[in-house]
């Protein structure tokens, strides 16, 4: 036998077995998990066509291989056969082929008029897209940053809108894509099925941090997914001053910590140890006006990121106006003055007190013995002085 | 003289005048109107470009070896996958098969001396080569992060987008002239210097591949023109056409970019398509089959090409009326590229095949084209494509077209048409281990990138979760072994230039023009202009030992083609 008879057939073997490999991974090669009501048929319409296409696939390589194999010959042979064309062949190859396409774009846009209207009575939430991050706004008042609370076994629709540029909302587990167009509220709706985490991501380039833009859907039952959203609801309205700024570590940062550092390191802005080492004090900016790093230059900070540009850096924050509230403002800014008591995963320190927040507060007046309680680091000693933030 | 010998070029002596020492020093190339020297200018600057911007996808692929930082920060990596894809589309794969290797074959195919307009001609190629110079200065004057797309509102934001999307979009509006001046002479040299005897229906199936790819030129690519002129506009002096902060809306932008960038897919494949069929047939020494399926077939696709740019915006917020009619439309895109599959494949039944390095070029396109033709019908699928857009998914399939296919095929092209245009053979066995390593290389990296897709990994994108890791460490592995297939390429290729054999007339055993003139063709191509009859009819072409070239049975005698009329 000839060596290109030989690695014909070993060509076609290997066609084949790769076919079958295909079909038998199957799912689990292809898709992660099938957490929303749509998914499963989606799947089932991608397999579809997938086994329709390694059947074709495999058909036309065994051929084109068992070919070459059999009618490789030297240059001075001849073709053995003269035919120019064959129509009836050909008209069948057409109009097979003409009536599996129509099957296929019928199951494919079935499954997706399903996934566009929502049911009646769907959860509305409201989500806010901006360079480079998201924020979800339920129905009683809590909002969190990159962190997707949805009830289990309920139809949600999403009302999106950007703040900037084109964004894209993709859940991969639900299998729902949609991009944010700015000035318009585009929607999305799901139903999951699965409680658990599963992940948000951005799907259409916006720039810089365009592949940090991420953030988590948290999946629970609808008793649970109430007790979160009443917490959520309640954090930032009734706290002290310390518990304000350990709010803002643990619920805002998230949408600071791709540009801003906790451990001193410079990333696409100042890192927020720098700006706490240099509280009170005076910082010349790239356009030579000083400002002192205080409260309000935080707050111009945040609202109106291009005012003072620190050197070295450009101008790439989006401003937050609108996204963050004043009490959420003067959670971060607390946050910022008072990082000497965090450590660099955004935790307050052990052994820190609770009151540090007031330099002469008043004890007894934040209740308890003024540490920190259970949810923001070790119990400490009562009666630490608090600390002056003056140089 | 009406018949034509193909046993005896009419310029048999070669070296003694062709088009390569017609004319002496650098000026006789830089303002040639020799459509073959055009075309060699085209070539060496397309090949240039693809070098660089091979170069990017390398530097893509390292980079996203690991999550996060690998070499470099997120601006330079965005820099990276934006000048790669502009590149590629741009300045290679659309210039490539038209205007570097179609400007050289196309008039001796047809028996003339050169393309209708050669000074417009050459002012295609000047115009391509100041766009081009737009395209670099786009790195000097802020550099370009917008993606190939240039996708508003990001684009025209200068808070956003860097500062040579103005440069860039300067270059891609004159890219667009060259392209368009080419695809008219193209239609205007196929209507009226084709040669007695070639009937439409007996033209070489490049040259239908080559006029509907031109239509395509002529069309489309006004509206790109005009759609990245209002984007300059746009960003420029804030006239409010895609801004909706000043009433604007960025998907009208998206409507004008597919509207001219689907047409461009098929400007980019429809060429590769018509060097598959040359190349199948010839290598196979039998007559194509089914020649008209084929030929309808390219005009088929260009004309459904206009009807489909709406499958790139499923996502996009367009209506769901809108998203169904695309989807239907887009269906029927896939008949006539079956058909075209199909009708190859039975092409090799009962030939005589000589397993060349472009024959396994051609099986290579069919392999891979097969694939990303069938994995657009997952895309095509509205429920499916909703998961899938802006995933890796999208990234595999057009890479199996645009550039596992079109590029597949113009690399086959290229060593197919190589003896003919540099006179040199070069190393065969080289080129088929060469081919061999394209070929895995190219498939470990793209094939990988479906699972990665479905999965759930987007595109464009810098950091990735760390599940998806081992996806892109294989990709990067077969990038690698790709470009390794690419250097020895180069290398053989290059190497022949010097130390090659002298290449004879027809060394496959071709039946179209281009074969019966002499390698390399005079200035003139033909002293006469030739006859022709069935340019797939093989039965009387054979092997000559002696003189190391085919030529046709019954020397002497009429071609039997010529029986026909």
């Amino acid at each position: 036998m000839s060596t290109s008879r030989l690695i014909a057939i070993a060509l076609i073997v290997l066609t084949i077995l790769g076919g079958i490999a295909l079909v038998i991974a199957g799912d689990t090669m292809w898709f992660p998990r099938k957490a929303s009501t749509v998914a499963p048929q989606m799947d089932l319409v991608f397999n579809i066509i997938t086994w329709i296409s390694i059947f074709f696939f495999v058909l036309i390589m065994v051929v084109m291989f068992w070919f070459a194999g059999e009618y490789h010959t030297g240059r001075q042979a001849k073709a053995t056969s003269d035919v120019t064309h064959n129509t009836p062949l050909e008209l069948t190859w057409t109009i097979i082929p003409l009536i599996l396409v129509i099957a296929i774009f019928y199951v494919g846009l079935e499954g997706y008029l399903n996934l566009r209207v929502a049911p009646v009575g769907a959860y509305d939430v409201r989500v806010t897209a901006q360079k480079w991050s998201w924020l979800f706004e339920h129905s009683n008042g809590a909002s969190e940053a990159n962190v997707l609370r949805v009830p289990l076994n309920r139809p949600v629709r999403l009302l999106m809108q950007s703040k900037d540029v084109l964004h894209a909302c993709f859940i991969p587990a639900f299998r729902v894509k949609q991009d944010i167009v700015p000035g318009r509220i585009s929607t999305i709706w799901f139903e999951a099925k699965e409680a658990g985490e599963f992940d948000l991501f951005c799907a259409e380039y916006c720039g810089k941090d365009h592949s940090m833009m991420r953030a988590k859907v948290i999946v629970k039952p609808e008793a649970e997914f109430i007790a979160d959203l009443k917490e959520a609801a309640e954090l930032h309205k009734k706290l002290s001053d310390s518990e304000l700024a350990q709010y803002a570590m643990s619920k805002l940062y998230v949408r600071c910590q791709s540009c801003h550092s906790l451990d001193g390191k410079r990333g696409t802005g100042p890192s927020w140890r720098e700006t706490n080492a240099n509280w009170n004090k005076e910082r010349v900016f790239k356009d030579g006006n000083k400002e002192v790093v205080n409260e309000n230059y935080i707050r111009e900070s945040i609202l109106n990121p291009g005012l003072h540009i620190v050197e070295t850096f450009t101008n790439a924050m989006p401003t937050f106006k609108g996204q963050l509230d004043d009490r959420q403002i003067a959670a971060l800014t607390l946050a910022i003055k008072n990082l000497q008591h965090f450590d660099n995963a955004g935790k307050l320190k052990a052994g820190e007190a609770i009151d540090w927040q007031i330099p002469g507060g008043f004890p007894g007046l934040y209740g308890g013995d003024g540490s920190v309680p259970a949810n923001g680091g070790a119990a400490s000693s009562p009666a630490t002085i608090p600390p002056s933030n003056t140089p | 003289m009406t018949t034509l010998d193909i046993s005896k070029p009419l310029h048999p002596t070669i070296g003694e005048d062709n088009y390569l020492t017609h004319t002496r020093g650098i000026l006789s190339w830089l303002f040639t109107l020799d459509h073959k020297r055009i075309g060699v200018n085209y070539l060496v600057c397309v090949l240039t470009s693809f070098f660089f911007g091979g170069m990017f996808a390398l530097l893509v692929r390292t980079e996203l070896l690991t999550p996060g930082k690998t070499i470099v920060e997120q601006d330079a990596y965005n820099q990276f996958f934006t000048l790669h894809g502009a590149i590629m589309v741009f300045l290679v794969i659309i210039p490539s098969i038209p205007a570097a290797l179609g400007n050289f074959v196309l008039p001796i195919m047809l028996g003339a001396k050169d393309v209708a307009f050669p000074r417009l001609n050459l002012m295609s190629w000047w115009l391509w080569v100041t766009g081009a110079v737009f395209f670099v200065g786009s790195l000097f004057t802020g550099g370009l992060d917008t993606g190939w797309t240039f996708y508003t509102p990001y684009s025209i934001d200068k808070g956003s987008a860097m500062g040579g999307a103005v440069s860039a979009l300067m270059g891609v509006f004159i890219l667009g002239f060259s392209s368009i001046f080419t695809g008219l002479n193209f239609i205007v040299t196929i209507h009226r210097l084709r040669p007695p005897g070639m009937t439409w229906f007996r033209m070489p199936l490049f040259l239908w591949a080559i006029y509907s790819t031109a239509i395509l030129q002529v069309l489309a690519t006004p509206v790109i023109g005009i759609t990245v002129a209002l984007l300059m506009f746009e960003r420029t002096f804030g006239i409010g056409i895609f801004d909706p902060k000043l009433g604007g809306d960025p998907v009208l932008y998206q409507h004008f970019f597919w509207f001219y960038s689907h047409p461009a897919v098929y400007i980019m494949i429809l060429p590769g398509m018509g060097i598959i069929s040359e190349l199948i047939a010839v290598h196979s020494h039998k007559h194509i089959f089914g020649y008209r399926f084929i030929a309808f077939s390219s005009v088929a696709i260009a004309i459904f090409s206009f009807l489909v740019w709406g499958h790139h915006m499923f996502t996009s917020g367009q209506s769901p009326l809108m998203n169904a009619m695309f989807s239907a439309i887009t269906f029927s895109v896939a008949i006539p590229s079956a058909v075209k599959v199909f009708n190859w494949v039975a092409t090799m039944y009962k030939g005589s095949i000589s397993l060349n390095t472009p024959m396994l070029y051609a099986m290579a396109f069919l392999f891979i084209f097969s694939i990303g033709g069938l994995t657009g019908l997952h895309l095509g699928t509205l429920a499916v494509d909703i998961h899938l857009h802006d995933t890796y998914f999208v990234v595999a399939h057009f890479h199996y077209v645009m550039m596992g296919s079109a590029l597949i095929a113009m690399i086959g092209g290229l060593h197919h048409w190589w003896p003919k245009m540099t006179g040199k053979m070069y190393n065969e066995n080289l080129g088929r281990l060469a081919c061999a390593l394209v070929f895995i290389g190219f498939n470990v990296t793209f094939f990988t990138q479906f699972f990665l897709g479905t999965k759930g990994g987007t595109r464009r994108s810098w950091d990735y979760l760390p599940e998806f890791q081992v996806y892109h460490i294989i990709s990067t592995i077969g990038s690698y072994i790709l470009a390794i297939g690419f250097f020895l390429t180069a290398g053989y290729l290059i190497h022949s230039l010097f130390r090659g054999k002298k290449a004879p007339a027809n060394p496959w055993g071709g039946r179209s023009l281009e074969w019966q003139c002499a390698s390399p063709p005079p200035h003139d191509n033909f002293a006469t202009t030739p006859t022709v009859g069935d340019c797939y009819d093989f039965s009387t072409v054979e092997w000559d030992e002696k003189q190391g070239t085919f030529v046709v049975h019954g020397e002497g005698q009429p071609s039997p083609a010529h029986s026909h009329h």
